[in-house]
């Protein structure tokens, strides 16, 4: 596509060039001349509702809307005379004609724009005489309230809920001055409780039910951080108050859109972070003591732990002992885990919750260039495939990048799926194929013509088939999107095919680290980075020695601990009894020790259960499904609960190992930095020379997860991202799967979907009381209709 | 040679004279204030609740948090004395009224209205800011605690006392009244 022509124009006697085709207002934001406007918003259609950028442009009769006014050679613009502020003032006069003034009471007020308008441009004292018409405020749903008197008819709400989710379940009544919006169930939303309308209201209107009349804007301090929700990776920003028990998270929104999700949030990231104050919230170390879990103190807890591991190691060996982690902690603590298994409980039987095939997908893509496509990439690539999934339920930032970009840039989509998706509204080609025949499609594509045979039905013809094909070997750059209904060879072929194409790849799995779980090495056969085990590595060099065979994976822990040969389970931040079925008569006999935050099923075996922090009340950095990596901040504190990094190191510590070898801070304090001695003398501390050529500090603390950051990134290939971009919050690609040596698959691996909804989000999402209200909300409504019929 | 003029014997005779009749003078007021009514106030022996103490209608002491001619709490919890006090001392948390438990005439009321009166310097920009009228200068000032952790008044301690319908005029105060309930050491 070329590139469109420069056009200059004027604007307040400024000149200023910009592409054909920009938007007046867009051309003027540019140069820093703000245009006021309500109903205009970027990404959505233009509505010219408000008529609060009126501008005079020369040689037209009268004042112009800029925000439907295309640039045009040679234009001449006055965006601030006297005129215009008196047309803006008036605007206001009668917006404010009607618009209630409890900016006291009201959730907006310090925030919203129609009161920053009033200051800006006056019109504060009304001249009406006539009383305003008053209605009493509704509620749509669990976590939308409708004040209509505030309502300022802007149509941001209906746009932003039908062409950016996709949803239409807001809609305009009446015309003219009597409009009002209205939902589309008469008196309630039945949507996907986005929250987008609230966010995007430029009054308040739209209410948060869960924020609603909590504080003020400014009385909150605001942390930007990670939702910990899908393997998306949403920026959250998320507002904190002080409260009786420390810092509590008032709200989450999107008020910083710098981050890859950029207007977009969904009910996860905006409402469900309020499990992290459930009642039933881990608060203290358990230890079982007569059968029963009773509190302990942090130090009797550890000191059990340290002994007992200590002892079975030295006992049975590292063999006896197995651990699992999790795909939502940090970085920073997989890796540590990992770690901790292999060098100090001396054992490979590592593994986690597999929600989908990563080691197969770094196997396939190894040593491609540019193989794996960002978050943002979506919003811009030109085609997309998409096998598998359901975006708008497990990765609903996806579904809005897909949507965004077919809307906006007319991509195409080609979705292959055995259930009619809801982004088939969207798609070029929908291919609903029989469940369980994804992998067939792919041999098709590699040009296996007999595989048609399977998947065509009714609704999917032989030449459609075909033409989707002809029409993905001809696509320019496309992303290829697939969920966990590929593993193994069927990812390897797909890749084949992608190769011909230059196509970017996207794996998805759940949970917000998944991936990160899976770079940094959390399987019984692979080291961080998919280095194999009994393969060529250099972490015996670097780590001391590791124990050299493959591990057990979770179900060889199972098969293991049903014959009484695993002595000890260490669960970090996992539920394998329920998501795997995990036999909990087999852990009868083995020595389980658990950190979560609630009592899940797996922790009411234990014998011993860390209360761990929230990913809201820690740092560190996730991984997204993507493979972008993003700062996770920490935003507030629970008294009596530790992060999943410092349980680790403690534990370590009671265990007699040495934890300078475990999290590598402090170097070249009490040493040189490493100069001195040099690298000639063969005895380098490799990871404090590193740190002197990366100019980075060393870290004093053991629990600094910045410290295991460092060696992260020198050990682990692709991972050698802008330390200074990712702090300044923004995301940065890492490429550890395409950097794999992983060497062959052992063919059959165990992947458990977590198959969350819109509403559901693991253990994490049965506590949060908003998700749970929505569910118990959508569950009420329909036995009232069913009743009804 | 002894020789007085005129003019020394005036001056030296006159002088006593301007004493005694400066000091007449003097006394004159002491005296016709000895039989004025008295205006040094008899805090804290006078009568009545303020003990004797007289205040001008502008001082602003102990906060009171005022109640609309319903009996409602005019305070909304809109936080707007708390963005404006300088020394911080202002606590809120908010809430929502609902149909059975109604506390303040507009959708939020202030469930929690603490103000610490250890960093309070009485300026009154709390008032000025006060967009509902809620919270005003009462005349208490009777604060001097033992106990630092007394000063941090709850909104109990602070609101005005519901009044008979008839009553016209807004509450002037209440913490005159009585002491704050304290825990003396």
């Amino acid at each position: 596509m070329a590139e469109p022509k420069s056009i200059t124009i004027t604007v307040d006697g400024k000149s200023l060039s910009a592409p054909a085709g920009t938007l007046l207002i867009e051309a003027c934001k540019a140069v820093g001349i703000e245009v006021p406007s309500f109903c205009y918003y970027p990404g959505l259609s233009l509505q010219a509702a408000c008529r609060m950028c009126l501008v005079r442009i020369e040689k037209m009769p009268k004042l112009q809307t800029a925000c439907t006014v295309q640039i045009t050679d040679g234009m001449v613009v006055t965006s601030d005379s006297d005129e215009v502020r008196q047309a803006r003032k008036s605007m206001i006069e009668l917006l404010l004609g009607n618009h209630p003034l409890d900016c006291p009471v009201c959730d907006a007020g310090g925030e919203c724009e129609l009161q920053d308008m009033t200051f800006k441009y006056g019109a504060a004292e009304s001249r009406y005489m006539e009383g305003k018409l008053h209605k009493e405020e509704q509620q749509w749903s669990p976590v939308v309230y409708f004040d209509r008197p505030r309502c300022i008819l802007c149509y941001r709400c209906v746009r932003a809920c039908g062409e950016g989710m996709d949803v239409w379940a807001l809609g305009v009544q009446n015309r003219g001055s009597s409009s009002v919006i209205a939902p589309n169930q008469g008196d309630h939303l039945e949507c996907e409780e986005c929250g987008m309308c609230i966010d995007i209201c430029p009054v308040g209107a739209l209410t948060s039910g869960a924020y609603r009349y909590k504080t003020r804007p400014w009385e909150m301090k605001h942390v930007g951080t990670i939702c910990t929700h899908c393997g998306d990776g949403c920026k959250t920003t998320l507002g904190m108050r002080r409260s009786d028990t420390g810092m509590d998270i008032v709200r989450g929104d999107n008020r910083d859109k710098s981050g890859i999700n950029g207007d977009f949030l969904c009910i996860k990231g905006r409402y469900a972070f309020d499990y992290f104050d459930h009642k039933d919230r881990l608060r203290h170390p358990l230890i079982r003591r007569n059968g029963q879990l009773t509190q302990a103190t942090w130090e009797e807890a550890l000191e059990h732990v340290g002994k007992r591991l200590k002892e079975i190691r030295d006992t049975q060996g590292g063999q006896a002992i197995g651990v699992i982690g999790s795909n939502r902690t940090t970085n920073e603590e997989n890796y540590l885990l990992q770690k901790f298994a292999r060098t100090v409980l001396g054992t490979n039987n590592i593994d986690h919750h597999r929600t989908t095939d990563f080691a197969g997908f770094a196997r396939a893509i190894t040593g491609k260039q540019n193989a794996t496509a960002t978050m943002r990439d979506v919003a811009t690539a030109s085609s997309i495939l998409l096998i598998g999934n359901d975006p708008t339920e497990q990765h609903p930032l996806l579904a809005w990048n897909i949507r965004s970009n077919v809307r906006l840039n007319r991509a195409k989509l080609f979705i292959v799926n055995s259930r009619p998706i809801k982004l088939r509204r969207q798609a070029a080609a929908f291919l609903q194929v029989p469940e369980g025949r994804e992998s067939k499609f792919v041999a098709f594509l590699n040009g296996d013509d007999t595989a048609a045979g399977s998947l065509t039905s009714p609704a999917v013809s032989n030449d459609s088939l075909k033409q989707v094909r002809d029409q993905l070997r001809g696509a320019q750059d496309p992303i290829i999107i697939f969920g966990s209904e590929l593993r193994g060879a069927d990812i390897a072929a797909l890749v084949k095919f992608g190769s011909g194409v230059r196509a970017m790849f996207i794996c998805l799995g759940d949970y917000a680290n998944s991936r990160g779980a899976a770079d940094m090495g959390l399987y019984p056969d692979l080291f961080p980075g998919y280095v194999a085990a009994d393969g060529p590595h250099n972490f015996n060099e670097e780590w001391g020695k590791v124990p050299q065979v493959k591990g057990m994976d979770i179900a060889g822990m199972m098969q293991a601990a049903k014959d009484r040969k695993l002595a000890a389970l260490y669960v970090v931040g996992s539920n394998p009894v329920t998501d795997y079925s995990f036999d909990p008569a087999a852990l009868q006999n083995a020595f389980v020790v658990v950190q979560e935050l609630f009592l899940t099923e797996t922790a009411l075996l234990a014998e011993v259960v860390f209360p761990a922090a929230s990913a809201y009340e820690k740092a560190g950095t996730f991984t997204n499904t993507c493979g972008d990596i993003q700062l996770l901040k920490k935003a507030g504190e629970i008294s009596s609960v530790r992060s999943d990094f410092e349980i680790i190191v403690r534990v370590a510590d009671r265990m007699g190992a040495d934890t300078k070898k475990l999290v590598p801070f402090g170097k070249g304090v009490h040493a040189d930095m490493g100069q001195s001695r040099g690298a000639q003398s063969g005895e380098a501390d490799r990871h404090a020379v590193w740190l002197t050529a990366n100019n980075l500090d060393p870290r004093l603390s053991p629990f600094d997860p910045m410290a295991i950051l460092d060696e992260i990134q020198r050990l682990v290939p692709g991972y050698e991202f802008s330390r200074l971009n990712l702090i300044a919050g923004n995301d940065e690609h890492v490429t550890a799967a395409e950097h794999s040596n992983a060497g062959a698959g052992n063919g059959l691996v165990q992947i458990v979907p977590a198959n969350d909804s819109l509403f559901t989000s693991g253990t994490l999402g049965r506590y949060s009381h908003t998700l749970n209200s929505v569910i118990e909300n959508r569950r009420s409504t329909e036995s009232k209709e069913v009743m009804a019929d | 040679m002894l020789h007085f003029s005129k003019q020394t014997i005036y001056t030296e005779h006159m002088s006593i004279i301007r004493d005694i009749a400066g000091i007449a003078k003097g006394m004159s007021v002491t005296f016709r204030e000895m039989f004025a009514p008295t205006v040094v106030e008899n805090y804290p022996d006078g009568p009545g609740p303020m003990k004797g103490a007289v205040f001008q209608e502008r001082f602003r002491g102990l906060h009171v948090l005022q109640r609309d001619e319903n009996g409602l709490e005019k305070c909304v919890a809109c936080f707007l004395c708390a963005a404006a006090c300088p020394s911080n001392c202002i606590y809120i948390e908010a809430a929502e009224n609902t149909e059975e438990n109604r506390i303040s005439g507009a959708e939020r009321y202030a469930e929690v209205y603490n103000i610490d009166y250890n960093r309070c310097i009485f300026c009154g920009y709390c008032v000025e800011a006060c967009p509902t009228d809620a919270i005003t200068h009462g005349h208490g000032f009777e604060l001097a605690t033992f106990n630092a952790s007394n000063l941090v008044y709850r909104k109990e301690q602070l609101l005005a006392p519901i009044k008979p319908m008839r009553t016209e005029a807004p509450v002037e105060s209440t913490s005159q009244l009585k002491e704050p309930a304290q825990d003396h050491p």
